[in-house]
């Protein structure tokens, strides 16, 4: 418990200095909001206009000072305003979460599950002509890239198929009088081909990955423990086997959430998804400063929660970490 | 092999087993006495494991091996008598665990990392026994004490790793005894502990014998233990059997040459600590022979 204290303190640290890094990233890069926002202007009153605008956003502080006052803001849970949007930050944000924390998710669910299942039965006949294959699914799978998968889905299920809706969070025709479970239901809908794309590129490798663990798994004594007391395959292999063949897998899986979350800003964009993702693109073509650096941190927070998640399910999963401690 | 003996426990008859091209045990015949403990003792590599394991009916699993002739009989806790070899996967495992059980060479690796001690034994009973949890948990404390684990009860909560190799070993062994089988087999069960621990291991082992009547083929390359603990001898070398007999006639008078030079190299117990594989005495035998 108290390793756990530790860490949850140690990614407190992690966050703000990723804060720190990300400001002084977008403050060191050329151009900021006022050249997007003054874009149209010309001619004589152009310079004091910025001028205004700088003080009034307070980017004319020297660099310290506007730190300081950044990393006070956002400790109290201010990100700031955001001209472009002409809102707090955090109104544009807020809605933006949950689309992609859900995207993320069940991708992510999708990949695990059908990744392990696919990879443990080819565990068991390692020479199979299935077994082998994976290893080829597996490249295919990790050299597309996620926004071709993306529009490949959506031609085939969207287009030609016209199985699945390809666009956005929700029918914009479902009426506002639309039940929760109606609702949830069309967002379901929504939500398998952007899950799918995304998921995918997990996929093959999470199968690669449960193939080889499983296998090494498989081979050792107290599998022949499990044999030997009488136990029927089924449990052999799901109670004996598999929970030890995902320890190597978690702990891929905390590493890799970020990847998870870069692969969702592409898949947003293809699939018109309401979420974080497209907002952050929007967010660099408008150089919204605060919008890309609340952004950015939201992120950061995420994949250091997920590593700290990733660690309490490790030791959940295996107790020689969870006694060994003190 | 017991003088005017009534039916064997366990007779293997004209076994063969193939991986692949090589043939790991070649037209193996030898029984097993009813109540007795049977040394089966050999080199590295000359099948021992591989017996044990086509008893088991593992043999087979996970690897390619063959059984190309031979069976195995086997008399069960109801009196009748089958062969393992013909026996459905159904039955063979009503048999694992419950009528026969294994304890293997690895005390250390042999139970699953991430169940507790008494989940692990308490599987068993219940497998076999359709125990509620509660009454398995009673027994499985009841097994710890017999095979006398200190602090049983907390031993019961512990994952493998918080357990010294002989306490892992006592697991095992009661593990293997909670369903009360007819026949014991223990691969090297003391090669990986120390010396210590390797005779009192034994002692435990034969003092359980005595208790539950189960009979015991253990297998060892150590002929110190064969000659503590042993009412019979079966010795393999190069997958064949090379002689079978009781243990005080086969000391007295070996007959193969190679029985010989196994005795002529009695190790005493613990010679083998340190060691991860026996020393072969090939170059005495090819003399021997000559
Ligand atoms: N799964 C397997 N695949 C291929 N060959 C095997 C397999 N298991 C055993 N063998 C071979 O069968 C032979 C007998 O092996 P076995 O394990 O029975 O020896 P052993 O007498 O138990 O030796 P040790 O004293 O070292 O345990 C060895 O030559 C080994 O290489
Ligand atoms: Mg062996």
């Amino acid at each position: 418990m108290k390793a756990i204290a530790v860490k949850i303190f140690e990614s407190f640290l992690l966050i703000l200095a990723v804060i720190v890094f990300n400001f002084v990233l977008i403050y060191l890069a050329p151009g900021d909001v006022v050249d997007a926002l003054s874009g149209g202007a010309f001619g004589d009153g152009r310079e004091e206009i910025n001028q205004l605008i700088r003080e009034q956003m307070g980017l004319d502080q020297p660099f310290h000072v506007q730190l300081i006052t950044y990393i006070g803001n956002v400790l109290t849970g201010d990100f700031g305003f955001s001209p472009i949007g002409n809102r707090p930050v955090i109104e544009m944000i807020a809605p933006r979460i949950f689309p992609t924390l859900l995207l993320a998710l069940c991708a992510l669910a999708f990949a695990v599950i059908i990744g392990v299942t696919i990879g443990s039965i080819a565990a068991r006949r390692p020479t199979s002509f299935f077994s082998g294959g994976l290893t080829v699914f597996a490249l295919i799978g990790f050299a597309m890239p996620v926004f071709w998968t993306g529009i490949l889905l959506v031609l085939v299920f969207g287009v030609w198929l016209d199985w699945l809706p390809v666009s956005g969070m929700n029918n914009l025709r479902l009426s506002s009088s639309a039940g929760f479970v109606e609702r949830a239901l069309d967002t379901a809908r929504h939500l398998v081909l952007p899950t799918i794309s995304l998921g995918v590129i997990f996929l093959a490798s999470y199968a690669r990955l449960s193939r080889a663990s499983m296998l090494e798994v498989l081979q050792s004594d107290y599998i022949r423990t499990a044999r030997a007391k009488g136990l029927s395959e089924g449990p052999v292999m799901i109670k004996h086997a598999l929970r030890n063949a995902v320890i190597p897998i978690i702990t891929v899986l905390g590493m890799e959430f970020g990847v998870l979350l870069s692969g969702a800003i592409l898949v947003e964009t293809v699939f018109n998804w309401p979420g974080l993702g497209r907002l952050a693109f929007e967010a660099v073509l408008t150089r919204d400063t605060n919008v890309l650096l609340a952004i950015l941190t939201m992120v950061s927070a995420t994949v250091i929660l997920a590593n700290l998640v990733t660690d309490i399910a490790y030791r959940l999963v295996d107790p020689r970490i969870r006694i060994g401690d003190v | 092999m017991g003088i005017g003996s009534t039916q064997p426990l366990l007779s293997i008859r004209n076994l063969t087993v193939r991986f692949g091209t090589f043939t790991a045990l070649d037209n193996l015949s030898f029984n097993l006495d009813s109540g007795k403990t049977t040394a089966v003792v050999g080199e590295s590599g000359s099948g021992k494991s591989v017996t044990a394991l086509s008893v088991m009916g593992l043999v087979t699993l996970g690897t390619r091996a063959e059984i190309d002739a031979g069976e195995i009989l086997f008399e069960r806790k109801d009196g009748s008598t089958i062969d393992l070899l013909q026996c459905t996967e159904r039955e063979m495992r009503s048999i694992r665990g419950n009528e026969i059980s294994m304890i293997f060479q690895e005390p250390l690796t042999s139970l699953n990392p991430v169940y507790t001690t008494g989940d692990q034994v308490m599987e068993s009973i219940q497998l076999h026994q359709g125990l509620t949890r509660r009454s398995a948990k009673d027994k499985a404390l009841e097994m710890f004490e017999m095979v006398r684990i200190p602090r049983a009860e907390k031993v019961l909560t512990d994952y493998p790793h918080q357990l010294s190799g002989g306490m892992r070993q006592r697991v095992m062994i009661a593990m293997a005894l909670s369903c009360d089988p007819k026949l014991l087999i223990a691969d090297e069960p003391t090669t990986a502990l120390d010396v210590t621990i390797q005779a009192q291991m034994l002692g435990l082992m034969k003092e359980l014998q005595d208790q539950t009547g189960a009979s015991v083929m253990l297998i060892t390359h150590d002929m110190g233990v064969v000659a503590e603990v042993a009412d019979d001898i079966v010795v393999m070398r190069r997958s064949k059997v090379v002689e079978t007999g009781n243990v005080y006639d086969i000391f007295e008078k070996p007959e193969a040459n190679y029985t010989r030079a196994l005795l002529a190299s009695i190790p005493r117990l613990g010679s083998m600590t340190g060691k991860s594989e026996p020393e072969l005495f090939d170059l005495v035998l090819e003399a021997n022979e000559r």
